[in-house]
């Protein structure tokens, strides 16, 4: 699984203070932190710290790029502020988010293929998300056809199911993991999955563990990403372990810190 | 091979007619993808989509056989890229080429005579290909007859003229050999030929893009028993192809690659063929066609095909019983290892590098390693101890002492019980066998 | 129709390791050689770079190899009592790209060569060829654990790459690599954790190591067991060109070691007159085992007969050829 860093948000105190100041400090410490730390992009989010999104996303981008050589996932539902995000990416970047609407996924797809960017697409449409797997994998094929259309390797899309708090919808786990499942039966390659893991213990008591236990879960049903705190040192052992069990990276004593150190 | 469900929304009329009982085209494709469905309730799927959908969940590389009763030899049918991943399923048909101009007779005489063994296995050459060398159809259908009297062996016949390949096969027809090649000049009367004889036939192209023109072809014309040449003759050109083929039959599910490949040395030189001839093995040829038949030669070609087809999943093993290193005599050492094979090379390795001559007992633990066949109790005091009756070591050294392998010293005392030998625990790994032999036994 | 060429994006590269170091580099080497750095599988042009070509190293003595086939010996002629006439006749007539020095005679049942004495023949092949070296001990451990430092000190800036680090024992050639310029064969028993754990556990010793490390992941010879070496190899590689930076190292194979131990290379053909000629049997043994490990992506390859050499050498020439679409 590919941990794509959460911190760079305006959601935090210090991001938003940094952004109405422009000052790249706590944002280039975030980026190299959680580069460091293994992450695999980072997640830039202007949250509610300006109105000027367009301008705020630009400045982000730029700062954090200086700090980091990993690729940005660009996190708005602005596409104005996603646009202006990846005409200054020096590499392909990620689009977060768009959801299985019509006039949307045109606007997105299309800015994808343009900007070579990856996609992550939102099992959702205009009535909401939807409870079941079915449901969800039919939203899940719509995206995957609309990326096809549009010429971009289904490889480059990632969806996500959308993870309920577990103490709101206990019922929408199941679904989720077999949502996660199924989506890799929708093409060949299939597209990846990815989630906020953070949604899962929103609103719970002990939110590291559920984040990781989640997290493996999920991976054992073929998840390939989750935004997340890139900083959680026990997630990440987690994470280094499920990925020796599943086969997807060479054991060795020191596994943990091989995985940690990735991007070094 | 399930299909994944855009493949199979691609094949769906997209009307959302619903007729299916699913809301959507995508959702009946899910549901198929899924295995939930039957395509059958789609009312309005074209025979088209039909046979795209089935072809599709065929295998990706077609298993295609040249020869007839035991001499039958498959070929095709490979699922892999690596073979860590999953074993190759069939080893490559090694063949040697003889022309029309040679003394067939004589060279025949020789590559029948081709029989290896090593280590309990028997190889011996799968077909030969006969070269039409002479140009000459009267001279290629006697060599014919020659090869049909003088060998059983499985034959490709190599001509692209295809009035010679016409009596030539008229010959061996019932052989049911292999048709080399349908080109972009002669591929109908080819076709045809082999068709007519079912014959396997090979698609020769100039590059991967004509050669896939050219399978399109023959196949719209109704014959699909093939096998293929790209026509490059240069080593990583040939390398370069056959990874292409390989992988866009079975990473892409490429149809029009999904057959099995054959490739040709290009050497004088035998040292030199063999080479080529081996990086075509190693790479995905399911036949290559090589020019020495000389045993010094072959031997190698063949022992590095039998390990590359060996089942990755399976431990390799090697004979179980009493192996004797140097000149083991009565008072030799006997070191007790198991069968599984790279514990028992270790061993031996080791053991000749002391030059002392002694004796490797070893056990048969269906190829398991020392401590896995401990643990599944095939490798314990009762197993050692009928080993060493049952290969006669009691009559063959007379200080009845054993080496065991220091993992499992604590089996020394039952065993001491089981068999009435003495019984020393050796090194716990092959590496230490050496000081322990200079200090037991020099 | 144009066929869609199939091309693996892979994530990383395979590491670039320069072995020998010129007067300016701060030894005496006439040419350093490169090893590694391609961005895809064996060969494969037509992906991704194969900067550096596979290099093949000849294995020179500093005693008499008595155990060796005559057929072996005899295609030296009368150099193999002198490692340093030796190692001059393999780069002037074999064409070898490296010498791979082995003392043998430090060995405690051969010779029991001292430090000094393995020293003496280290400065002769250095002064008699201008290609970088590979250095081996006797394989005893205590022995070439004492050995190992006054080498690589008596050769400091030459970056020779010593031999070799294991995991229950790399910290003395590791030391002798760092303090000296040197680079590492850091060794594993066909076992692809051991070969990873054991590039962390160096470089944790030191960072800027893991640049100077060559993997030998033991390598089984032909009927030997090859296909675990190979197999492993393959997936190490695959594995780095994916992000695995700990096991993205070049690879060494000790091809001459395990081959011409093994009776496919010294049986006469009249005890098995299945097997063929003697002579050209036991060459092939040795040239097949290399070309398949070239397969798997070898990157250097330590060789014994010349004409297996020269085989070997034509074959990495054919592979180096563009076969880009
Ligand atoms: S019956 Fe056929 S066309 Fe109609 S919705 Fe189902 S799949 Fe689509």
């Amino acid at each position: 699984m590919i941990i794509i860093g959460e911190r760079i948000n305006g959601m935090f105190r210090d991001i938003a203070k940094a952004i109405r100041e422009k000052d790249p400090t706590a944002v280039q410490e975030w980026a190299r932190k959680q580069e460091a730390m293994g992450s695999g992009y980072l997640d830039i989010n202007v949250g509610p710290a300006v109105s000027d999104r367009v301008s705020a996303m630009r400045w982000l981008c730029e700062v954090a790029q200086e700090a980091s050589k990993l690729p940005l996932c660009l996190d708005s539902t602005d596409y104005d502020a996603i646009e202006a995000g990846l005409e200054v990416c020096k590499q392909p970047a990620m689009i977060n988010s768009v959801p299985a609407v019509q006039e949307k996924m045109d606007r997105v797809f299309q800015m994808a293929s343009k900007y070579n960017a990856e996609v992550i697409g939102l099992a959702m449409n205009e009535e909401g998300i939807p409870k079941d797997a079915e449901s969800r994998v039919a939203l899940a094929m719509e995206l995957v056809a609309n990326c096809d259309a549009h010429g971009i390797p289904i490889s480059n899309l990632y969806i996500d199911p959308l993870v309920l708090p577990c103490n709101v919808g206990q019922d929408h786990g199941p679904e989720v993991m077999e949502t996660l499942r199924q989506i890799k039966l929708l093409s060949d390659p299939p597209p990846k999955t990815v989630v906020g893991l953070s949604n899962i213990s929103q609103g719970t008591k002990d939110r590291d563990l559920i984040n990781r236990i989640f997290a493996v879960m999920a991976m054992a049903n073929g998840l390939d990403a989750a935004i997340a705190d890139g900083c959680d040192e026990e997630l990440i052992a987690a994470v280094a372990t499920a990925r020796i069990i599943l086969n997807m990276d060479i054991y060795c004593d020191s596994y943990v810190d091989v995985f940690k150190n990735q991007n070094l | 091979m399930g299909l994944s469900g855009l493949e199979i929304f691609k094949q769906l009329p997209k009307t959302n007619c619903k007729e299916c009982g699913y809301p959507t085209c995508l959702a009946f494709a899910m549901a198929l993808a899924n295995g939930k469905a039957s395509l059958d309730a789609c009312p309005d799927v074209t025979e088209e989509a039909k046979e795209a959908l089935s072809s599709a969940s065929a295998p990706p590389i077609k298993m295609v056989k040249v020869g007839t009763g035991d001499r039958v030899i498959e070929m095709g049918d490979e699922t892999e890229i690596f073979r860590h991943d999953k074993r190759f399923n069939h080893p490559t048909a090694v063949t040697v080429e003889v022309k029309d101009t040679d003394d067939l007779e004589a060279r025949l005489a020789v590559i029948n005579d081709l029989i290896f063994e090593r280590v309990g296995q028997e190889y011996t050459v799968d077909m030969i290909a006969l070269v039409n060398a002479s140009g000459d159809a009267g001279k290629f259908k006697a060599a014919a007859e020659t090869v049909k009297e003088k060998t059983e062996k499985n034959v490709v016949l190599v001509s692209e003229d295809a009035g010679a390949m016409e009596v030539a096969l008229d010959v061996l027809a019932d052989r049911k050999p292999l048709v080399y090649a349908a080109n972009k000049d002669n591929f109908e009367k080819m076709t045809e030929l082999a068709k007519s004889k079912e014959c396997p036939l090979v698609v020769k192209g100039d590059d991967l893009n004509s050669l896939a023109e050219l399978v399109d072809k023959i196949v719209a014309l109704g014959y699909k028993e093939l096998v293929l040449d790209p026509g490059s003759r240069e080593t990583s050109k040939v390398l370069a192809d056959l990874t292409q083929i390989r992988r866009l039959a079975v990473r892409k599910k490429f149809r029009t690659f999904g057959y099995q490949t054959i490739a040709f040395t290009s050497k004088d030189d035998p040292q030199e063929d063999l080479m080529q001839a081996g990086v075509y093995l190693s790479k995905y040829a399911s036949i290559v066609v090589l020019k020495t038949d000389k045993k010094e030669h072959l031997l190698p070609l063949f022992s590095w095909r039998a390990n590359l087809f060996t089942d990755p999943q399976k431990p390799a093993q090697v004979q179980p019983g009493l192996h004797p290193i140097g000149d083991a005599d009565e008072n030799s050492p006997v070191y007790c290892t198991t069968n599984f094979s790279l514990s028992f090379y270790l061993v031996e390795g080791e053991v000749s590098s002391t030059r002392i001559p002694s004796y490797i007992l070893s056990v048969d633990t269906k190829g398991t390693s020392v401590l896995t066949a401990y643990a599944d109790n095939r490798y314990t005091a009762e197993s050692i101890a009928a080993a060493i009756k049952s290969t006669g070591l009691e009559d063959k050294v007379k200080n009845k002492n054993i080496v065991i392998p220091g993992l499992v010293a604590v089996l020394k005392g039952a065993l001491e019980d089981e068999s009435g030998w003495d019984v020393t625990v050796g090194p716990r790994e092959a590496s230490g066998i050496t000081k322990f032999a200079k200090e037991k036994f020099a | 129709m144009a066929v869609e060429i199939m091309k693996e994006k892979y994530r990383s590269q395979v590491r670039e390791v320069v072995l020998g170091a010129t007067k300016d580099e701060g030894g005496t080497r006439s040419t350093t050689i490169k090893v590694g750095g391609e961005s895809t599988l064996p060969f494969l042009h037509f992906e991704g770079a194969v900067p550096n070509r596979p290099v093949v190293a000849m294995e020179v003595w500093d005693v008499f190899p008595e155990e060796w086939p005559q057929n072996l010996k005899d295609a030296f002629g009368d150099v193999l009592n002198d490692p340093a006439a030796w190692a001059k006749k393999c780069v002037d007539e074999f064409g070898a790209d490296l010498i791979a020095l082995r003392f043998k005679g430090a060995d405690p049942d051969v010779n029991d060569a001292s430090a000094e004495d393995c020293i003496a023949v280290l400065k002769n092949v250095l002064e008699a060829v201008g290609v970088p070296l590979i250095v081996y001990g006797c394989g005893k451990l205590e022995k070439d654990n004492a050995i190992i430092g006054p080498i690589g000190e008596a050769a400091e800036g030459e970056n020779l790459l010593l031999g070799v680090a294991e995991q229950e024992n790399y910290k003395s050639v590791a030391s002798a690599a760092m303090a000296y310029k040197h680079s590492v064969i850091a060794q594993s028993p066909i076992d692809i954790n051991i070969a990873k754990q054991l590039n962390i556990l160096i470089s944790e010793m030191s960072t800027p190591l893991l640049d100077r490390i060559v993997i030998d992941p033991t390598i089984a010879a032909l009927g030997y067991g090859i296909e675990y070496s190979y197999s492993i190899m393959e997936r190490a590689r695959f594995g780095a060109l994916n992000g695995d930076r700990m096991l993205g190292m070049p690879m060494i194979g000790n091809v001459g070691h395990e081959v011409w131990s093994k009776k496919e290379t010294f049986i006469p053909v009249d005890e098995e007159p299945g097997w063929g000629d003697q002579a050209e049997r036991s060459l092939a043994w040795e040239s097949v085992t290399a070309m398949a490990l070239l397969q798997a992506g070898m990157n250097i390859l330590v060789m014994r007969h010349p004409q297996a050499v020269k085989l070997i050498k034509q074959n990495i020439d054919e592979l180096m050829q563009d076969n880009s679409y």
